[in-house]
């Protein structure tokens, strides 16, 4: 089919980057919104906008909270299906084991656990014997946040940059894991198509065609960040790959995986099942205090990232307490489990091997649990640029091709054209239309995420069709208007975001810069300003006509840098 | 109708998606069964090839559309993953036994 | 506050390591002095160049834990690199002042 390397390397680049570069739109503007998802939290729950604290007292704070825990009725109703009869009265289901997570950029607390049910499992092979509850809540008040309150970031953005919203049996992960496989062979195999790859490294020359210079911009932006094009979507791979893309040892190899389970327990000393004698908690406090006193003893002083307790309220029940990883590239780790009756230190995990170091520094850099702000940002601009990289390469392919398909009849650019402007303007307009819509809906309204998320895939479904309607001069070989009209729009709504905090809240930048600093929501209404001056920047440039004059102007004044062509 | 062209393309994708997947698949059981036999941590020799495996999918994936013939591409890749499928699954049984 | 002083050294030698290294290309050269008879002095700009990318490595790792510092300083390569480009595209002459004689060769 193909005659030479570069030929088939340049057709997997073309047409797989075609095709799964929609998706990958997706997976780099949404992943560099959730670098702040936390922050993007609190610009759309305003009632959660204090300051992070570190994990809260377990025995004065938490443990009443745990209290209120119910089972989640979506998970209810999944687990009824996979069992024999019906599920008793949640509120008579008892909680088994729990969980509480925090970062130091959380203000407020995820908390959840597994609640036991007496029913037999339809597949005898099933042990997922519970159901599982979860909450978020205000570690200052003890209140549990409204579960209408959508966490736009955190769960919203956040998860659409790995599972598109689209769960429906994990069908939004396994195209994202796709889509991740074709980024890493269309880095391969733009290496290969275009060898000189150092060239490319400075050169953008904006004043010649359209054509010229997205080829220099996508060259560039693929090339300088090259590594963080790579290693993030290397790593999204690796970081499911357990659990969801290559579940060998939960499938083929689960007997092994069993075997050493129950090895591995016996040697740890935490217990697998439960005793069946009920017994008292000690003081959860006094176990994080010992656990922190251990962790200064190793000269890594510091916070609880993640605490849990299993078999709870039984002999065998245990404790296990984790550091938070914010000095450096790792995850929650350095686990020390207790005895959950009387305190007594069970095990302390020992340092990592060099395969699991190796392994959490490449999941913990895409996961950033570390507090590094200047990191962050460069995050964000790498994933901005991997954006760039990907909408310039639809570009590159519609104005290759428009002039063919105009002559010939064909509507193909215009189609990839109407799609490009539904994943570049019209992407970024539903992200930012879900913001105001989150400024306009009531705080009070039942089913306000819901509302929220309706409204986002609406603009994103009206941008589309606009796009498409707009989109006939395509196929004449001129633009689409559509890139235009859906800058100045972004302009306009990300502005009005901006307005609306400031109406709703009270909190407008000078506030949150300035007189009361809250860096979090401050930040957010920056980026919207930032957004806005680029949209109306593009706008602008999107009207002025390319005369022929201005071209031959700038070619003479540049006229050096044509050496390349 | 369908040109031939097309299908020869279909048949690319489909080899370097599908059958690429369960080359990878079975190269993971394997090797991780053997590195287990070998003596190394159950989990670590699991991460260990969850590190490599989607380095040699990208590179099956790539060489699927390089290839000259079809024909091998498809030898290799479920020929292989059936194989090394067999052998990993022998493994384990030894190791449980 | 020293990690920031040690992170600000990083971005400005980052910066200024991409700025020669794009200037040591000829095509490059010829955009930030059009009028001017002048070529790169190749072999000084590269050399500067590499040493202040290695010196950026070396600020970032004062700054922080060896494993993040790694992932600070290929991102900043990026923006560096980026920054440079886009400079070069819209204000080349603003290039001349990190141009002292020194990496000026007569045609």
């Amino acid at each position: 089919m193909f005659n030479s390397l570069r030929m088939s390397m340049g057709w997997v680049h073309t047409w797989m980057g075609l095709v799964l570069g929609f998706v990958l739109m997706i997976c780099f503007f949404f992943g560099a919104l959730s670098v702040f998802d936390r922050e993007i939290d609190r610009w759309a729950i305003p009632d959660t906008r204090f300051e992070p604290q570190p994990m809260p007292s377990f025995d004065n704070v938490l443990k009443p909270i745990y209290q209120q825990l119910q089972p989640d009725p979506v998970d209810m109703a999944a687990t009824e299906r996979r069992v024999v009869g019906t599920l008793p009265d949640p509120e008579t289901l008892k909680l088994e084991s729990l969980f509480a997570y925090t970062t130091h950029r959380d203000p407020v607390l995820l908390i959840g656990g597994e609640f036991a049910i007496p029913n037999q499992p339809i597949d005898p092979a099933d042990d997922h014997q519970h159901v599982h509850g979860r909450a978020t809540v205000n570690p200052a008040t003890g209140e549990m946040l409204n579960d209408d309150a959508l966490k736009i970031g955190s769960d919203w953005f956040y998860p659409m940059h790995f599972s598109l919203n689209l769960n429906w049996m994990m069908l939004g992960y396994w195209i994202v894991g796709l889509a991740a496989l074709v980024m890493l062979a269309g880095l391969v195999s733009g290496i290969i198509i275009h060898r000189k790859i150092f060239r490319e490294f400075f050169t953008f020359r904006p004043w010649k065609n359209l054509f010229r210079s997205s080829l220099d911009l996508h060259n560039m932006t693929g090339v300088v960040a090259l590594p963080f094009h790579f290693f993030f979507a290397f790593t999204a791979l690796v970081i499911f790959a357990s659990n969801i893309y290559l579940p060998v040892t939960h499938t083929t190899l689960k007997p092994l995986h069993e075997h050493h389970e129950m090895l591995e327990a016996e040697r740890k000393g935490l217990p697998h099942e439960p005793a069946g004698i009920p017994a008292p908690l000690a003081s959860v406090d006094a176990m994080v205090a010992e656990a922190k006193r251990r962790w200064a003893e190793r000269n890594m002083a510091g916070e609880v990232g993640f605490l849990s307790m299993n078999h709870l309220g039984d002999e065998n029940g245990y404790v296990s307490i984790y550091r938070a990883g914010s000095d450096r590239v790792a995850l929650v780790g350095e686990g020390i489990h207790f005895k959950a009756s009387t305190g007594e230190v069970i095990r302390e995990e020992p340092p990592r091997s060099v395969v699991s170091s190796i392994d959490e520094f490449l999941t913990g850099l895409h996961l950033q649990h570390f507090e590094h702000w200047m990191l962050r940002w460069l995050y964000v601009f790498g994933g901005l640029l991997g954006a760039i990289c990907i909408a310039t390469g639809f570009i590159l392919f519609v104005e290759k091709r428009k002039a063919k398909h105009a002559r010939n009849g064909s509507q193909g650019s215009r189609i990839v054209d109407a799609l490009a402007v539904t994943t570049v303007t019209g992407m970024v307009l539903a992200a930012v239309g879900m913001l105001v819509a989150n400024r306009l809906l009531p705080a009070d309204l039942a089913g306000k995420g819901q509302w929220e998320q309706t409204i986002f895939w609406s603009v994103w479904g009206l941008a589309f069709l606009h796009a498409a309607w707009r989109s006939s001069p395509v196929a004449k070989a001129r633009y689409n208007p559509a890139w235009r009209e859906q800058s100045l729009l972004l302009g306009l709504m990300s502005l009005c975001a901006v307005g609306l905090n400031w109406v709703t809240t009270g909190d407008h930048l000078i506030k949150t810069v300035f007189t009361d600093t809250y860096w979090a929501v401050a930040g957010v209404d920056l980026s919207l300003i930032v957004t806005a001056l680029i949209a109306f920047y593009a706008a602008a440039k999107l009207r002025a006509p390319v005369t022929e004059q201005k071209i031959d102007d700038a070619l003479s004044r540049n006229k050096q840098v044509n050496a390349y062509d | 109708m369908i040109s031939q062209d097309a299908l020869q393309t279909i048949n690319r994708i489909i080899a370097a998606v599908f059958g690429g997947y369960a080359f990878t698949w079975g190269f993971s059981v394997l090797a991780i069964a053997t590195l287990v036999a070998l003596g190394i941590d159950f989990h670590e020799a699991e991460t260990a090839i969850s590190l490599v495996a989607f380095l040699v999918f990208l590179g099956l994936f790539l060489w699927t559309f390089a290839a000259a013939s079809m024909i091998r591409v498809w030898l290799v890749l479920a020929g292989g993953a059936g194989v090394m499928m067999l052998i990993g699954l022998m493994l384990q049984t030894s190791l449980l036994s | 506050m020293t990690e920031t002083m040690w992170l600000i050294a990083a971005v400005v030698a980052a910066v200024l390591s991409m700025g020669w290294l794009a200037l040591a290309y000829e095509t490059h050269w010829q955009q930030v002095f059009p009028e001017s008879r002048t070529l790169p002095e190749t072999g000084r700009l590269k050399l500067t160049g590499w040493v202040f990318l290695s010196l950026s490595a070396v600020f970032c790792l004062k700054a922080d834990h060896p494993s993040m510092a790694v992932l600070v300083w290929v991102m900043l390569l990026a923006v560096a690199a980026f920054s440079v480009a886009m400079m070069l595209s819209h204000r080349p002459a603003a290039l001349k002042i990190i141009c002292p004689p020194l990496f000026v060769a007569k045609a």
